[in-house]
């Protein structure tokens, strides 16, 4: 039976901010819609609104042509609509089975649930992707001991148990393998067959290419085109993908000087974690080299293991020095600073006052007893130097803007002098004013001589500040951009893994 | 099936293992200590005493379970006593008493569907709204029986106390039925949901279970536990104290905990906690066996409890040291 569902016009608002201004799709039954978009385009807001995780704000929803209202993720479901998350919904104390089942499991006449039937239906959905799992998997595994891309195919499997008629992938395949894929792809094929749509949301363009038959892309909330896979290009696409006026204006006051003479700052050689792969690259003495690509290609684990938050292998060398971070104090005493981006949680003690929150890495250097006058006047030279706009040094971190919160995250890392910051992402959810001054802040700091390493998830910030931008893409580096391939376009197209990579 | 066999696996998939092992520990020193103790005297005065910590224990256990802990027993068993000791009183009928024991049963679950109420629909912290409740109930029990005193009709008390069935001591078969009744409720659909409750809350409610319904069902159940505990322990006391349930509450907890459940909810069972209860009255009375000084009773008492609460951990750092 033939069925579709159609958004039309859907806004979506997150407090003040936009999500969605002007959100569309058709799917389908019998096709494999693909979502693309760039970094904060709405993609996830749109499969959100789609199966019923947000309630939209306008816009309608259409399912055959009638229009739908999914308040709840079991609404949508109900009506067919099934979504394998990238957050996964399984609960990681209980078996495979019980979990693919919960709420649905075959009974016995007796009100217990019928193990041998359980058990039975789940080997059968396990038999969908067999020879893909590293070990043999059984029913009754418990899914918290499994690793992450067979907890992937099992939410895919619960995700189709219940038998939708269609299925959104929100990056499902992001950390499945390349067999696993390909089995999953088979699998799409099928559906196709009979009578499913799929709406399929992934950052690589190859599998893209492969599995879509219809494309609809986003742009700042807008749906900007859709139409055809078999009419449309990967370098077209990524036109599509990307804004044609930037709002973005800044451009570095100096220009990007050749920082080649100067000595090598930051060395890192074959670096791996769960996430990274390999990456080497060396960063010289006052350059501001950004890190790019989609979000959760081994960004964070790049500057968390330079930092030494996290285990990591390989040579890790500070202005020549080969060292061991085994904690971040040790990355802390060789004049590294980080910068994370998620303030509430890693930046800042939000009910303490902004004082204490500016001497909390250096408060040592104070002395024993605290010398507070000290510590007070220098918290005021560092505020000032920051601009930050404050009633005063005792109020509590929480009274301030987003903004100026973030400054103060700034700041208690300057008042350590650092020689290599560590931005991760710094300027999320900060006003416009505020980032026009952390943008001047940061190339001063780097003409001061500061070597900057700079994570962000906006690709004009990057293209605008950087002198070189590395781009990571499944947890190795890409491609390098820099000088005259430094642009929005081959930055999104290298972040995608399209073929055009940093070349013109 | 050699993966099968690690430690992990075990402790996720059988709790009870380690309790099991601990009972039989205690059970070896106590028939140490006290040879006679498999005596169908001894071992009826026994398990009657142990009875409504274990009770207990099942209730505080499939609150754990569901990711709650209810710090409020205590307070439910000392209300229900007062209320047995005051209502039935020492020359009262047997039909009265019965009667009785039917309202207290549905006092501790409403006092638990109170506590199910705040924690499940208003949302707010099981262990500060149970510590909260626990004085409400606490100060209820004195309120219904200020001074100790009143009591059960001692031929009822003694039905408890002296009846052994086929040979066995009366607790024995309360024991064995509840631990049937929880062996179908795990398999029930209702049971899954317990699980998925106190596993990830979050992800039971996206697969659309109903979590607060859940939530809320826990209490009642520790509540009606807790109404049972009373009943027992104010048939083996014959009389009324407000404050005999006050030290029950982490009692009951710690036989959870020695019994193998999650204190982070979704992991365990009913059978551990049954075990653990037995361990931590065994305990008790090899202290008294041993004839250790009384004023170093409570320290020796609580080292073997750390001691049982620590090996499964210390098992697992040296586990992981060696891999």
């Amino acid at each position: 039976m033939a069925k579709s569902l159609s958004a039309r016009n859907i806004v979506k608002h997150y407090g003040g901010v936009v999500a969605l201004s002007d959100g569309n799709l058709d799917v389908h039954t019998g096709e494999v819609v693909a979502l693309i978009g760039a970094n904060g385009s709405g993609k996830s807001t749109m499969s959100k609104v789609i199966n019923g995780v947000v309630v939209l704000d306008a816009g309608q929803l259409l399912l055959d042509d009638k229009p739908v209202n999914f308040s709840s993720p079991q609404a949508a479901k109900n009506m067919g609509i099934a979504t394998v998350f990238q957050e996964l919904s399984l609960i990681p104390q209980m078996t495979v089975a019980e979990n693919i089942w919960l709420t649905r499991e075959p009974m016995t006449g007796f009100g217990t649930v019928n193990r041998s039937a359980i058990k039975e239906k789940t080997e059968q959905l396990l038999s969908l992707f067999r020879g893909t799992y590293k070990t043999e998997l059984r029913p009754d595994d418990t899914v918290g001991s499994l690793p992450p891309d067979e907890k992937q195919l099992i939410e895919i499997l619960k995700a189709i148990s219940f038998n939708p008629w269609m299925v959104i992938l929100d990056e499902a395949t992001a950390s499945l393998d390349s067999r696993q894929v390909e089995r999953l792809f088979e699998l799409i094929g099928d559906w196709k067959g009979t009578d499913k749509a799929i709406v399929f949301i992934s950052h690589r363009m190859e599998e893209i290419f492969r599995i879509a038959d219809k494309y609809s892309v986003l742009r700042n909330g807008k749906t900007v085109g859709a139409g055809d896979m078999k009419d449309i290009n990967d370098k077209e696409l990524v036109k599509l993908m990307i804004e044609k006026e930037s709002v973005f204006s800044f451009s570095r006051a100096d220009s990007k000087n050749d920082k080649k003479d100067k000595p090598i700052c930051l060395e890192v050689k074959d670096l791996q974690t769960d996430s990274l792969h390999g990456v080497s690259f060396s960063v010289h003495e006052g350059e501001l080299v950004g890190i790019g690509g989609l979000r959760g290609q081994g960004q964070r684990d790049l500057l968390l293991s330079l930092f030494g938050d996290i285990p990591y292998s390989g040579v890790i060398s500070i202005f020549g020095n080969a060292i061991k971070l085994r904690h971040p104090r040790d990355a802390m005493k060789r004049g590294l600073a980080l910068i994370p981006g998620d303030r509430a949680r890693e930046g800042l003690l939000y009910i303490r006052s902004i004082l204490e929150n500016l001497i909390l890495p250096s408060w040592a250097q104070y002395g024993f007893p605290l010398r507070i006058g000290k510590a007070k006047k220098d918290a005021e030279q560092a505020g000032a130097s920051l601009n930050l706009k404050m009633a005063g040094l005792a109020e509590p971190v929480s009274s301030l803007s987003g903004g100026n919160a973030q400054k103060v995250v700034l700041g208690k890392w300057l008042m350590r002098r650092p020689r290599l910051l560590l931005l991760d992402d710094p300027t999320k959810g900060v006003d416009v004013g505020t980032k026009a001054e952390f943008y001047t802040l940061l190339t001063r700091l780097c003409s001061e001589g500061k070597t900057i390493l700079f994570y962000s998830s906006t690709d004009e910030e990057l293209v605008g500040m950087c002198d070189r931008v590395l781009v990571l893409y499944d947890g190795i580096i890409r491609t390098e951009l820099s000088g005259a391939s430094l642009t929005k376009e081959n930055l999104i197209a290298a972040s995608l893994g399209a073929s055009n990579e940093g070349a013109v | 099936m050699k993966r099968h066999l690690t430690w992990e696996f075990l402790m996720v998939r059988y709790p009870a293992f380690f309790p099991l092992i601990l009972l039989v520990l205690a059970l070896a020193i106590n028939l140490f200590l006290q040879p006679n103790m498999f005596d169908r005297e001894t071992l009826n005065s026994n398990m009657r005493v142990f009875l409504p910590l274990i009770l207990l224990a099942v209730g505080q256990a499939i609150v754990l379970l569901g990711g709650g802990i209810d710090i409020s027993v205590g307070g439910v068993v000392s209300i229900i006593n007062t209320i047995l000791a005051t209502r039935v009183g020492l020359d009262g009928s047997p039909e009265k008493m019965w009667q009785f024991v039917m309202i207290s049963l549905l006092v501790g679950a409403l006092a638990g569907a109170i506590n199910g109420f705040f924690i499940a629909y208003l949302r707010l912290q099981p262990i500060i709204t149970t510590y909260a409740t626990s004085f409400l109930y606490a100060g209820l029990a004195l309120f219904i029986l200020p001074n100790p005193g009143g009591g059960i009709p001692a031929e009822i008390a003694n039905l408890y106390r002296t009846s052994t069935p086929l040979g066995l001591p009366l607790a024995f078969y309360v024991t064995a039925i509840l631990l049937l009744v929880w062996s179908y409720v795990s398999s029930t659909r209702y049971g899954k949901y317990l699980f998925a409750v106190g596993g990830k809350a979050t992800a039971a409610y996206e697969t659309a279970v109903p979590v607060t319904r859940v939530q809320f069902s826990i209490y009642i159940i520790s509540g009606f536990m807790a109404a049972l505990a009373g009943i027992a322990l104010t048939m083996l006391s014959g009389s009324g104290n407000a404050e005999i349930g006050g030290q029950m509450t982490l009692n009951s907890i710690t036989a959870v905990v020695i019994g193998g459940n999650a204190f982070s909810g979704g992991i365990g069972g009913v059978a551990g906690p049954v075990m653990g209860a037995m361990t931590l009255s065994l305990i008790q009375n090899i202290i008294s066996f041993a004839h250790i000084n009384t004023w170093w009773e409570t320290l020796a008492k609580a080292m073997i409890i750390v001691l049982a609460l620590a090996v499964p951990g210390i098992i697992n750092l040296i586990r992981r040291r060696r891999a």
